[in-house]
């Protein structure tokens, strides 16, 4: 009893520590981000640096929502990459599942030759695929549309991979048993699978959301009208024009990832949710 | 089931031909895509330019977009690849030329540009201004700007430092390392003021010059060897590494770009290499700064035992058609550009651009703009920067070369042979 | 499971396939097209703009890609990147994980989640401006390090020294996909019964021994999964070694294999050897994902 009581404190304290060490690590240079976006470019690179502004230069945030050109378009853009990032989580979810439970719970003849074939799609780099892609888009009259924004990526390699390995371990005895109570193929797959792939889709939706919110190569060969772009765009060409404004591109920044913190923070509830909806199964 | 991918996939390699999009041929109302790089004083000039032509013209819209100048050359390049590129675009010529060596655009038509004949367009413009884009007597584009760079001084900081700019400004280049020797202040081995220092990313405009000034080459006279005179280039590879941090660490590729800073008179940096439109910049970007006058630009400077007086490299943006757009289009195009391009004061007076006809470089509104002359006198000892088809190329072997002296720690007789074996292969490749 | 009647089995085969066709036609126009077409490419001299036929050249491209020594320095920097990055953050997300499920406060676990996820949500264009900031000669990287070590003054190279801009691109990416691995593995975590765990502490294991003994076998699937990703995502990094490039960084230490391809593709137009890179890029992945399965699977567990 007594060992267990001194030892308890020490690994706690020392989790703590590891915690926090990493902490500062990926928060600082956020915390960076933010007071530097309330500085002027002469203040960001000053040795030594002061954590808090002199004066809250709020200037930038001026700059950073009128644009180069003054036109304001910055929310559009923003609106632009929350529609096409939401889109392609919810296609990919939705999509991935169904492949996957479809490789994963069905046998029949090239399943695993389509398996593999669209593992293998997963590893070719995006650059070398990129004027084929481009050429078929065009072919199909997608340049400058939500369109060509989203139908590329509706759904991902990686999210079919994703889907199948959670699935295979799904009981089959589950899905007899529906059968036998009538169940048709596709009710099964909506009413009983779906909503027990909680966890997977948690992870596999912010991990497509998060692919278009970062998506900077497509989306600048397939728009071309301003009210088209999204974020990475903006800040791109942001970035040329007020070369060394550091202020104003970080002030673009802090706009930009908003609405990501604001989504991730709902979301992580959901989280921690969806964990335990496997624990209850597993368990 | 294999069989039924197989069929899969050969029914993919029929459907492909049908994305591969030919020209195709337009009647009635005519849609001109005109991509231009970013740059918001123009594009108040442009849109403007662009209504008053649609109301002269209505059967002709004209749909302008502007892109990340850094992301132009592979957007363009894409969009030409999957054959629908842009009917007016404009890049860098070194960037540019490719689209003339194969044949993507149209050659200038000067009845559609309202020219009596190509005579006629030939001498609007200073002498072998067209020279870059003119293939087999044809002309296949029309300079929206000529720039070409010299060195901007901050005169406070050179008082700072004891230095009179108007006596002690560098001549030489040997004297640029000197000066800058004593304007430097470092804290430790970090540089928090900087002398002059270089525009790293522009090798062929401001570098190479440094080579010819010493004899080198980059291409010999018959086109068949690659670095020529190795003496010229060991010794700028060597200024480069003498310049660079592990040398006197004067500057380096990774501090901040020396001619945004210059703007800012922050006591930053006394020099920097840049263009006429700098000036527009420092009006715009800090009006106190540029109505102090503590501002002054003088020429490239020369090595003191240069064989040839050269100064930096003028290059230029051309606006160019594409090839694939109907004739009705091609025209249309030419008589836009044209409408655009008949307002060279505007450009300069608004957007700082030079567009190098006789007319302007001759007119009061140039002669006015301070030290113009300087940079007038400056393109008459320099040259245009060499562009072909491999322009990329050799810049990315020479940048190569400077960072492997100057960064990692490679003798300039190393970097010099890796410098020419690659120069020489690529040099081959296209004989 | 076994299947009694032919019908069944047919109408199994039938819904499976109903299930996989529209993934299957997506993928055919998205991703199997343009790569045959890029095998097709590798085989040609193609320049980006010609419009000449190509002239074949047969196996040419890669001929020349595997005698230069350009492309093999590509090779060396994709490992370096890939090896001084994907091991570590596979090591330090699984320890962060493990650490974070021993919470006792459900709220401490979701603050540090959001706070570790956080740099994942940032476009990696504001990514790399905010690291060469802190990169830069006069930044907080040197600020920091000086006044760890006090050794004021030094400056240490992060983006011109070539060991150093490697170290710091593998920085840039460790911060940036951290916490998405640590959520990886929390999930697998999650998904071990306590139970299991119940069992080990009336058995008398301590933490440390249940972690060896129970969650690291346990976790096996989720280890293979999370570390796939992560080299595949490592060998495919481009935007943070194009992007310091830009800035000013040498090239060649972090010349890797993608930012090889979009040199040789777009800027020099040789879209031909860009894909027979790209090609020889997808082999690698291809032969490191399937040691990884066959490794995981020689020693499979049971429950």
């Amino acid at each position: 009893m007594e060992i267990s009581i001194k030892r308890i404190p020490w690994a706690s304290i020392f989790i703590w520590t590891a915690l926090i060490l990493v902490l500062v690590f990926t928060v600082m240079p956020l915390v960076f981000m933010l007071t530097s976006s309330f500085m002027t470019s002469r203040q960001i690179v000053r040795m030594p640096f002061s954590w808090i502004p002199e004066t809250f230069h709020y200037d930038n945030y001026i700059k950073a929502l009128r644009g180069n050109d003054g036109s304001w378009i910055f929310p559009r853009n923003v609106f632009n990459s929350l529609f096409v990032s939401i889109t392609v989580a919810i296609t990919t979810i939705l999509i991935a599942s169904i492949t996957g439970y479809g490789i994963a719970k069905f046998n029949f003849r090239g399943r695993n030759l389509i398996f593999m074939m669209i593992m293998a799609t997963m590893m070719i780099p995006f650059e070398a695929i990129m004027i084929p892609l481009y050429m078929v888009a065009t072919g199909l009259r997608m340049q400058d549309t939500y369109a060509g924004l989203i139908v590329p990526f509706l759904v991902s390699a990686f999210g079919v991979f994703q889907m199948r390995q959670y699935l295979t371990t799904f009981p089959s005895e589950y899905l007899d048993a529906s059968r036998v109570d009538g169940l048709g193929e596709f009710g099964i797959f909506w009413r009983i699978v779906f909503p027990n792939c909680a966890p997977v889709i948690a992870t596999l939706g912010i991990l497509s959301f998060r692919g278009q919110w970062d998506n900077l190569l497509w989306p600048l060969l397939v728009t071309q009208s301003e009210k088209m772009k999204t974020i990475p765009l903006y800040i791109s060409k942001f970035a040329e024009e007020k070369l060394t404004d550091e202020g104003a591109m970080m002030a673009v920044a802090v706009i930009a990832s908003l609405p990501m913190f604001i989504m991730f923070g709902a979301l992580s509830k959901y989280f921690i949710g969806g964990s335990a909806v496997y624990e209850s199964r597993k368990g | 089931m294999k069989k039924s991918v197989l069929i899969c996939i050969a029914l993919m390699l029929l459907v492909a031909p049908l994305f591969a999009q030919g020209a195709k041929e337009e009647q009635g109302p005519i849609v001109l895509k005109y991509w231009t790089h970013e740059d918001p004083n123009r594009t108040r000039i442009e849109e403007r330019y662009i209504q008053e032509f649609q109301a002269a013209n209505p059967n002709i819209t004209i749909e302008r977009t502007t892109q990340a100048s850094t992301k132009m050359i592979e957007l363009v390049q894409t969009a030409f690849a999957a054959n629908s590129g842009p009917d007016i675009f404009n890049l860098s010529i070194e960037d540019e030329y490719q689209y003339i060596a194969n044949g993507r655009v149209a050659p200038v038509n000067p009845q559609a540009a309202g020219y009596k004949d190509m005579k006629a367009v030939v001498d609007t413009y200073a002498d072998g201004i067209l020279d870059p884009v003119t293939v087999d007597g044809k002309a296949y584009g029309l300079p929206l700007e000529l720039t070409n760079w010299t060195i901007f001084i901050n005169k406070s900081v050179f008082r700072s430092a004891g230095l009179d700019p108007e006596k002690d400004y560098p001549k030489t280049w040997e004297e640029m390392a000197d000066i800058s020797e004593k304007l430097v202040i470092r804290d430790g081995d970090i540089l928090v003021r900087r002398g002059f220092d270089f525009r790293y990313p522009y090798y062929l405009v401001a570098m190479l010059p440094m080579v010819e000034q010493l004899g080198g080459q980059l291409i010999s006279d018959d086109g068949k060897t690659a670095i020529v005179g190795e003496a010229a280039w060991l010794k700028f590879l060597t200024y480069m590494q003498q310049w660079g941090p592990s040398g006197r660490n004067l500057g380096s590729p990774t501090y901040k770009n020396a001619r945004s800073l210059f703007n800012k008179n922050n006591n930053d940096i006394a020099m920097a290499n840049t263009g006429l439109y700098q000036i527009g910049r420092i009006k715009a970007d800090n009006p106190a700064f540029y109505d102090s006058k503590e501002w002054m630009i003088v020429p490239f400077p020369v090595f003191k035992d240069a064989v040839k007086d050269v100064a930096a490299s003028y290059y230029g943006h051309y606006l160019m058609v594409n090839a694939q757009s109907s004739k009705a289009t091609q025209d249309a195009a030419w008589k836009f550009i044209a409408y655009m391009l008949s307002h060279a004061e505007e450009y300069l007076k608004e957007v700082s651009l030079v567009q190098p006809t006789k007319a302007l470089l001759n007119s009061e509104t140039y002669k006015n703009i301070p030290y113009s002359d300087v940079f007038t006198k400056d393109m008459d000892r320099g040259h245009i920067v060499y562009y072909g088809a491999a322009s990329a190329e050799f810049q990315t072997l020479i940048r190569s070369a400077v960072e492997s002296v100057m960064l990692s720690g490679e003798t300039p007789e190393k970097a010099l042979a890796t410098l020419k074996r690659a120069a020489q292969e690529l040099l081959d490749e296209q004989l | 499971m076994k299947r009694k009647y032919i019908g069944i089995e047919r109408k199994e085969a039938r819904w499976g396939f109903a299930f996989t066709v529209p993934a299957i036609l997506f993928f055919s126009v998205f991703s199997f097209y343009p790569i045959l077409n890029a095998l097709y490419t590798s085989m040609f001299d193609k320049r980006v703009l010609s419009l000449l036929p190509p002239n074949f050249m047969g196996l040419g491209n890669y001929t020349y890609i595997f005698t230069s020594p350009d492309f093999w320095n590509s090779i060396r920097a994709t490992f370096v990147f890939t090896m001084g990055t994907f091991i570590p953050i596979v090591i330090f997300s699984l320890m962060v994980a493990t650490f974070m499920v021993n919470l006792k406060s459900k709220h401490a676990r979701g603050f540090f989640q959001i706070a570790f996820y956080t740099p994942a949500v940032i476009s990696s264009v504001v990514a790399a401006a905010i690291w060469l900031l802190i990169f830069d000669p006069r930044g907080l990287g040197n600020q920091w390090v000086n006044a760890f070590l006090n050794t004021p003054g030094i400056d240490r190279k992060w983006l011109a020294d070539k060991t150093m801009v490697q170290v710091s691109t593998m920085i840039v990416y460790f911060w940036k996909y951290i916490g998405y691995f640590v959520i990886l593995f929390i999930t697998g975590l999650s998904a071990i019964p306590p139970a299991i765990y119940e069992a080990a502490t009336i058995d008398g294991s301590s933490k440390w021994q249940a972690f060896w003994r129970i969650t690291l076998p346990l976790l096996k699937p989720t280890v293979v999964l999370v570390s796939i990703m992560a080299m595949l995502q490592c060998l495919k990094t481009f935007s943070t070694q194009y992007l310091f490039v830009q800035g000013g960084a040498p090239r060649a230490p972090i010349n890797v294999i993608t930012l090889n391809i979009y040199t040789t593709g777009i800027r020099n137009q040789r879209i031909g050897r860009a894909s027979a890179m790209s090609i020889v890029l997808f082999l690698i992945m291809l032969i490191f994902t399937w040691l990884q399965f066959r490794f995981s699977k020689s020693e499979e567990v049971e429950y």
